[in-house]
């Protein structure tokens, strides 16, 4: 009895804790880099205002983090002009999957 | 052995204004042992919440302490932890973290 009521839970408990990942999907996400890629996606690329520094890598950088910096921007909780501008135009589907896809491995068909 | 400090200190100066400019990996190591709670030893930080720093570009890494030390980037935890570090901290933390293997630049 003792067992089956700790199962019980446990199973619960991992119920509640997949969605509370960010559930995006890599493949959507891929189709969604147009905005990105120019700045994040080009080696050498530099902010060039406010001030000037290299635009980060986003390649492996974990998904929940990424929804977090993004809703941030969105917010103006943290503040860039491009990423503002950027962030305010995604829905919280379109935040979920661009992370998934940088998160993850997929690097989508070749172009 | 006052000459050998002269020299000493003479080559310290001779080749300081690169490190200083650039940060020091070894100096650097040494002061990431309060980041690698929340970001890794190298800096794969292994909890999702918390950015992965190995690999990432050095003078994003320094902008981005110098703007949470400047309240320009707002978090209460990192907010705490920079206080107290100098640019030279600074440079020599970013020096270190992006020379870890990890993140990729991703089209």
């Amino acid at each position: 009895m003792k067992l089956t009521t700790m199962t019980l839970c446990a199973s619960a408990l991992l119920l509640l804790a997949v969605p509370a990942q960010a559930a995006g999907d890599p493949r959507a996400g891929r189709l969604k880099t147009s905005m990105c890629a120019g700045c994040h996606g080009i080696a050498g690329w530099r902010t060039a205002y406010p001030s000037v520094y290299s635009v980060p890598k986003l390649g492996g950088q974990h998904a929940d983090y990424i929804v977090a910096a993004l809703k941030a921007y969105k917010s103006g909780e943290r503040s860039h002009p491009s990423m503002t501008a950027i962030a305010g135009s995604l829905s919280e589907r379109d935040m979920d999957d661009l992370a998934a896809y940088y998160a993850s491995s997929y690097s989508g068909a070749a172009n | 052995m006052k000459k050998t400090w002269l020299i000493l200190a003479a080559i310290a100066l001779g080749a300081s204004p690169t490190a200083q400019a650039k940060g020091d990996y070894e100096a650097g190591k040494a002061k990431s042992t309060a980041c690698a709670a929340c970001h890794g030893a190298d800096g794969v930080s292994t909890v999702a919440s918390f950015p992965k720093l190995a690999g990432q570009h050095r003078d994003y890494l320094y902008q981005v302490l110098k703007d949470y030390r400047s309240g320009k980037r707002k978090n209460p935890i990192m907010a705490g932890q920079v206080q107290n570090l100098s640019d030279m901290d600074m440079r020599d933390l970013a020096m270190y973290f992006s020379k870890q293997k990890g993140l990729t630049l991703k089209y």
